[in-house]
């Protein structure tokens, strides 16, 4: 059934078991997770800054036409 | 309702007649190299062959480790299941069970790679953000053979921002901002939950935590 | 027998509903746990023994 028998051992050099210690792996867990609503935040801001600096541009044509 | 055990015809580029998904076979969503690697495997052959929706439950229970290919290109058998679920193409429901069951999680993160490949960009969001706040571990396997660790989080995190996973270029997903903008999504709510407050009090604690 | 006869020759596979697939998962979890305590077993046999060395 096991297709690579001799890669078993292997595998087991990496634990996949949770809950070994709930609070650590909660806290991980945390830190990922505040990176990526950092990552969002940066997101939107860079989304809005381009958004001003588009409305900005299409001010400034707008002046330099009349 | 069957679909033929042969795969034959399903690989067959020409006069494909069955279901597409995003206007193509819905294998073809692999790479051709990745594709090739595992009809040749004997994994495919000996542990894909006549299964169905239930059925593969027993192979994904079974498996240990998610990934691409390795070594000389061989797929592993994550990515062989991935296959047969494109194969397959199980109702919306199974998908939806085998994501949300608790008691297998490398079946959650099979069907997450395969929600991933085949839904809309609307609901690959929706449907998998909630997994952003499963930390179980998931073991990897490398390009080079070796194992590491990832998680659920990290890895459906991985599969809604990165343009390759697991050996596989992934259809282009709109930016969450983009469809923010177009009233698609609202703004993702993190299952930090309040725990996040103390984030916009003091915005340094990430960077102190990674101290 | 007749099941590789059912699906060799005629090259099909029945497909399954979500309650086949919901069955098949409940089936699996309890063998799971079952081997997982059979694991489980062993051990406190183990440790009985090294107790009553003790």
């Amino acid at each position: 059934k096991d297709w690579d028998d001799d890669e078993i051992e292997e595998v087991q050099q990496v634990d996949d078991t949770d809950d070994l210690d709930p609070e650590t792996e909660r806290a991980a867990w945390k830190l990922r997770e505040l990176k990526r609503v950092k990552r969002e935040r940066e997101a939107i801001e860079i989304a809005e800054k381009e958004r001003e600096e588009i409305e900005r541009r299409r001010h400034l044509s707008k002046e330099e036409r009349d | 309702m069957s679909h033929q055990a042969d795969a034959k015809r399903l690989f067959d580029s020409r006069g494909y007649a069955g279901a597409t998904i995003h206007n193509q076979n819905p294998v073809h969503l692999l790479e051709k190299p990745v594709r090739d690697r595992i009809i040749e495997s004997y994994y495919w052959k000996e542990q894909c062959f006549a299964i169905n929706e239930a059925t593969l439950c027993d192979r994904a229970a079974a498996i240990s480790f998610i990934g691409g290919t390795y070594g000389q290109q061989k797929p592993t058998p994550f990515l062989c299941l991935a296959m047969k679920l494109l194969q397959l193409m199980p109702e919306r429901d199974i998908v939806l069970e085998y994501l949300r069951q608790e008691e297998f999680k490398y079946l959650s993160a099979l069907a997450a790679f395969y929600i991933r490949l085949t839904f809309e960009a609307k609901e690959v969001y929706g449907i998998l953000e909630p997994l952003l706040g499963d930390w179980r571990k998931l073991r990897r396997r490398t390009r080079d053979g070796g194992y590491a660790l990832t998680y659920i989080d990290q890895f459906v995190d991985d599969l809604l921002t990165k343009d390759r996973v697991c050996g596989t270029s992934l259809r282009k997903l709109p930016q969450r901002t983009v469809l923010e903008d177009l009233g698609v999504l609202d703004v993702r709510e993190s299952a930090l939950g309040e725990e996040l407050e103390a984030l916009d009090d003091d915005d340094d604690e990430v960077m102190e935590m990674e101290v | 027998r007749q099941h590789l006869v059912a699906i060799g020759q005629t090259g099909e596979v029945k497909r399954a509903t979500l309650e086949e697939v919901r069955e098949r998962l409940n089936w699996l979890a309890q063998k799971r746990r079952e081997e997982s305590q059979g694991v489980g077993d062993v051990v406190d046999l183990g440790k009985r023994l090294e107790v009553r060395k003790e």
